[in-house]
């Protein structure tokens, strides 16, 4: 025989959490940034700026994250038509963050909490491209950098000063604060901006950043422009934050469901080989008289087959395994999924 | 005293090209149920048992050799596989099929009834379980079948093929008769008079294996 049946026991799924960089430079910082000229000037830079680690037109650029202002009135940009007055890109934007984050077209986004909370309008979004970030951002890894005419401030997370869950509608969010890898230190107001709430909202699952313009404005002055119908360039003035800040740091998170197959050669079984060199002629003879009661074969190759005798998958050892009589292999096969 | 080597060999698997095409039907056929070993890129000619070190130094050549990565096409893997035979056994199972090379016409069939040599003390012999047959390109065969097995395995590997095949894709079939009839489509050969592939024979209880060329000559209306 040269088939093995599997017991239900011999298998084994196991999911583990995989942390990376996020950055495609593969490093857990970055620190230059581009936009593209076409990407603003088409119908989407209206919308939203891509930004890349490297310049745009080069080869190996590739999109890291987009920003996009959001207004609950519209302000900041140019009117679909004039005719309709309210009803420009930046209040699509909102709309959409509402309808997925807080499910319910009534409600407003709250930066902060307890009794320091800010209840706004609009906001920054700063968006990671998905095959960045895989299926989530890594809670504690945030370290953000803006620059504005008052100074620098660190942002980042509080999974690490509050690290129950807190979920906005069915969201997971975390509050982005002053601070750095996921805690404010012993910064006051617990990182927070005095009277304006938090810095923004994290939602790992989504990839999302919300930046709080009020606390933002108020730490470094860098705010938006809520003109009416007139484009106010508000991401331009986030990407510029973001380039004079010179560090952009987060990781990545995904779980990957492996499947276990422990394979068990027993101490009688697969000690011959159908190797052409182990026999000689035609007549299937073994090629050494040593090997007809004490053979010795090596084991390069498992191969997983279904009820059809299909081989399905296949795993290679590092280097050939010895069986015979006297010994018994025991190999876990890794699938990944 | 020392300390012993109790970790477990981990190896990494990858999906052949059938294993994809299975997992993509969604029909419950990508289940793994058994497996097999193989000794894939061994000489054992290599293997010295006059080595002048002793024993222990008569698989030297063999047992530090580099191995390459795992193919993902399913006819150039797992050739030659481990079989589990009673200790004391001087001659290997060995196929016999009667032919050492296929050459058909379009159209023309031709039945083949393997046989076993070596095999549980007997010089010629049938296995129980029957035999696989793994043609490298289905596209060549309008007919190709296994007949005189009625084990699931068997049953389930002879159900008529519902996938549309843009490309060459293997096919397996198990029987203790294989069935063949090449292709009539004149599109196949496009500016060429002849057809090629392996079909690749395997007793299911003994492992002996055996692939043979097989030809298919145009006909020239």
């Amino acid at each position: 025989m040269s088939f093995k049946r599997l017991d239900p026991e011999d298998f084994l799924v196991s999911s583990d959490s995989i942390v990376n960089t996020l950055w495609s430079t593969d490093t857990p910082t970055l620190t230059t940034f581009f936009t593209s000229s076409i990407q603003i000037a088409s119908s989407a830079g209206t919308y939203y700026y891509s930004v890349y680690q490297t310049g745009s037109t080069l080869s190996n650029a590739a999109v890291q994250f987009d920003i996009a202002y959001a207004d609950s009135k519209g302000s900041g940009s140019v009117l679909y038509n004039n005719a309709v007055p309210g009803v420009s890109p930046t209040k699509t934007i909102y709309g959409q963050y509402r309808s997925m984050i807080l499910e319910d077209e009534n409600s407003s986004f709250t930066f902060g909490k307890g009794t320091n909370i800010y209840t706004t309008d609009n906001f920054w979004v700063i968006n990671f491209e998905r095959a960045r970030y895989k299926q989530s951002l890594f809670p504690g890894s945030l370290n953000l950098k803006l620059s504005g005419s008052n100074g620098i401030i660190n942002l980042t997370d509080d999974s690490v000063d509050n690290p129950v869950s807190q979920f906005l509608g069915s969201t997971r969010v975390y509050q982005l604060i002053s601070g750095s890898n996921g805690t404010a230190g012993s910064l006051a107001n617990s990182g927070y901006v005095a009277s304006s709430g938090s810095y923004g909202l994290v939602f790992p699952d989504l990839g999302t950043i919300l930046l709080n313009p009020v606390a933002v404005s108020q730490s470094i002055r860098v705010s938006p422009s809520r003109s009416n119908n007139s484009d106010g360039l508000n991401n331009q003035k986030l990407f510029t934050a973001i380039d004079l800040g010179d560090s952009f740091t987060i990781n990545s998170q995904e779980t990957l469901t492996s499947d276990y197959v422990f394979v068990r050669a027993r101490n009688s079984e697969f000690n011959y080989s159908e190797n052409p060199s182990f026999i000689s002629g035609s007549t299937g003879e073994v090629i050494y008289d040593d090997f007809i009661n004490a053979p010795q074969v090596y084991l390069t190759t498992i191969g997983m087959y279904n009820d059809s005798n299909e081989l399905v998958a296949v795993a290679k050892m590092s280097r050939p395994l010895l069986k015979d009589f006297t010994k018994e292999a025991l190999v876990r096969v890794k699938l990944d999924f | 005293m020392g300390y012993l080597n109790n970790s477990v060999v981990t190896v990494d698997a990858i999906l052949t090209t059938k294993g994809r095409e299975l997992l993509a039907k969604n029909d419950g056929s990508f289940r793994i149920t058994q497996f097999a070993f193989a000794d894939d890129e061994i000489d054992y000619t290599l293997y010295n048992p006059t080595h002048p070190s002793g024993s222990a130094f008569y698989g030297e050549a063999i047992q530090n050799m580099p191995l390459l990565e795992a193919f993902p096409q399913e006819t150039q893997i797992m050739k030659y596989k481990l079989a589990t035979l009673p200790r004391g056994t001087a001659k290997l199972p060995v196929l016999n099929l009667g032919y050492s090379a296929i050459t058909l016409k379009q159209g023309a069939s031709l039945a083949i009834t393997p046989q076993t040599l070596n095999y549980l003390g007997n010089a010629q012999a049938y296995e129980t379980s029957g035999y696989s047959a793994t043609i490298s390109d289905v596209r060549l065969m309008s007919t190709f079948t296994g007949i005189g097995i009625n084990t699931t395995a068997a049953q389930t590997s002879n159900a008529p093929i519902t996938t549309t095949l843009g490309t060459n894709v293997s096919q397996t079939i198990i029987g203790s008769q294989i069935n063949l009839r090449a292709t009539t489509v004149n599109t196949l050969f496009g500016t060429n008079t002849q057809l090629s592939a392996t079909i690749t024979f395997v007793g299911l209880d003994s492992g002996a294996r055996l692939t043979i060329p097989v030809l298919i000559n145009k006909t020239i209306v």
